[in-house]
């Protein structure tokens, strides 16, 4: 019998494959925002073959990467505040499943099905239109797979936690768009940090919105060592381990707040 | 099975209240007098301001971590204002989240699955999404859902509302057949009629403390023992002189006559009054549950004149 979490994921899957339209529109707007990136860009290096010895490639390569990477790293910010708008988050509390659990259940399944449905479509038409550099080798490609799970899991625990907020607002929308904001700019998936000043970019490394996009581009294109990879990897494990533990304490204090006040 | 022990929380003040294993218990009382706040309690959805609930011989609280597993799988809860479906899924794709979320065997589940959707009468508009349906509709296939897992103990926060007559009487068959077999269940209800039917035992609930709780029968004779008998005479004149009668009102051949159950029976006065007259049709009121609540709101307004006054 598969266990509840993963029974949830695979429904998570099946429930996004009902939705054609929505799919087809999604694919879309991947390709669409890649274009006008890819206008964008070439629109600033013009006739120049590369800026501050990055190549139109490598910037090509990290705007796909990074959002093929977005359409499949789709998390529902509204999972919880939806639950607790509706009310009915009283009632699952009551049930003999966790609530963190079963969220990221069907994150991840929606995940898996824009992995297969959205990133390789997005990807193979990218890639027949522009060209992207390829992998820095086998190792930088399981190394790159590696790094960009984990950089799934930084944003779902960004998330975790700002969604923890409906417990004492009546509406996160805004927390929600601040924290999007922070994660799109900030993760390098627009502007690559190598555009950012030396002292910038060396602050925005040790954040974890970097680690979310950034970091398994810069492994896919071999531009880190072993030893490298190594601390940026396990930068990215000690922001989920952090992030989760804020999260966590929010939910139980959120939890209280629930049982004291009665919603 | 649940156990209160001085309570205070909102409106409820210092309750205390035992239910045991097996029982069906009706928890009764005006609006705001704290019924849903009871269930809450019993639930940990609620945490008391002072004194303990335990329910399954723990404390009642919001399970975390490895407690997930343990009190809520013996727990079924409705409450009426808190939904508890999925309202963009359809009933049968939340009822097999629900399944799974209890670890239910596939050939288990589908039994009860099936014999629920007949019973209570969701089967025909299983495929339909739950935001799609009437009050009435949802109701059914909810009460269906907190049944399915065969919780040991069930908590019901007026179920009845938007039920017609036949699922009334669905509910109340599955409750006496899941009764025999030890199930304890707690209703809330407005409607004096359907906690009558299916509760053994009945909790009062006035302004948050707990005015009465005992059998029905003990709760009528305490608090509403008067009972009325309407006569239509053939012949004769009734000899009231040795009758503890309250009150009775005579017009031609129809009487009237309202009379203390615990100290005269109807058919100790219909044996009296035969002994003069000829009766052409006799019926005899009993008080309801209805009655109580009323009697209960009659003594707080006399306490409260009283307070005045002094």
């Amino acid at each position: 019998m598969l266990t509840p979490y993963l029974a949830f994921a695979k429904k998570s899957f099946l429930n996004r494959s009902a939705y054609r339209f929505n799919h087809f529109m999604g694919i879309l707007n991947t390709i669409l925002r890649i274009f006008i990136f890819w206008g964008i860009y070439k629109a600033l290096y013009g006739d120049r073959s590369e800026v501050d010895g990055i190549t139109m490639t490598m910037v090509t390569t990290n705007f796909i990467l990074s959002i093929c990477l977005e359409a499949v790293f789709c998390v529902n910010d509204f999972y919880l505040p939806d639950r607790i708008n509706s009310g009915s988050i009283a009632n699952e509390l009551l049930l003999p499943i966790s609530f963190p659990g079963r969220m990221l259940a069907d994150n991840l399944g929606n995940a898996v099905f824009k992995l297969i449905y959205h990133f390789v479509p997005a990807l193979i038409v990218s890639v027949l239109i522009m060209g992207i550099q390829a992998p820095a080798g086998i190792p930088m490609l399981l190394l790159f797979i590696l790094s960009a799970l984990l950089g799934y899991g930084v944003l779902w625990t960004i998330s975790f936690a700002v969604q923890m907020c409906s417990f004492w607002l009546i509406n996160v929308w805004s927390i929600v768009t601040i924290k999007n904001v922070f994660v799109n700019v900030l993760s390098g998936s627009m502007i690559p940090l190598w555009f950012m000043p030396d002292w910038m970019s060396g602050v925005l490394e040790l954040l974890p919105f970097s680690s979310i996009y950034f970091t398994p581009v810069q492994i896919y294109l071999g531009q880190l060592s072993y030893g490298e990879i190594a601390v940026k990897c396990a930068i990215q494990v000690v922001w989920i381990g952090v992030i989760y533990l804020i999260g966590t304490l929010l939910w139980e204090k959120g939890k209280r707040k629930l049982v004291v006040q009665g919603g | 099975m649940i156990s209160f022990e001085k309570v205070s929380k909102f409106i409820l003040s210092e309750v205390s209240i035992h239910i045991p294993a097996g029982v069906t218990t009706g928890v009764i009382g005006v609006t705001g007098s704290g019924k849903t706040t009871l269930l809450k309690l019993a639930c940990g959805l609620l945490q008391p301001e002072r004194g303990s609930v335990y329910t399954l011989g723990r404390e009642a609280t919001i399970p975390s971590g490895r407690q997930t597993k343990l009190l809520p799988k013996e727990l079924g809860v409705l409450f009426a204002h808190l939904p508890l479906l999925q309202p963009e899924e359809s009933v049968r794709s939340n009822f097999q989240s629900r399944g799974l979320i209890y670890r239910m065997p596939k050939e288990r589940f589908w039994r009860e699955y099936h014999r629920l959707s007949e019973r209570l009468g969701f089967a025909e508009f299983q495929q339909e999404k739950v935001q799609t349906l009437s009050l009435g509709q949802r109701r059914r296939a909810e009460l269906g859902a907190v049944l399915l897992h065969q919780p040991k103990l069930l908590l019901l926060d007026e179920p009845t509302v938007g039920l017609d007559q036949n699922a009334k009487e669905a509910l109340r068959s599955l409750l006496e057949e899941r009764e025999a077999d030890g199930l304890t269940t707690v209703i809330t209800s407005h409607d004096m009629s359907d906690i009558a039917a299916v509760c053994g035992r009945i909790a009062v609930l006035n302004q948050g403390r707990l005015y009465a709780y005992g059998s029905r029968e003990l709760l009528l004779k305490k608090y509403a023992p008067v009972d009325v008998m309407q006569l239509t005479l053939r012949s004769g004149v009734p000899n009231l002189e040795d009758l503890p009668v309250k009150s009775y009102a005579a017009d031609n051949d129809k009487w009237m006559l309202i009379y203390d159950s615990n100290h005269i029976t109807s058919a100790e006065i219909l044996r009296t009054i035969l002994t003069t007259c000829s009766v052409q049709e006799v019926s005899i009121h009993k008080p309801d549950l209805e009655d109580v609540l009323m009697r209960i709101e009659q003594e707080k307004t006399e306490v409260t004149e009283e307070q005045g006054k002094t």
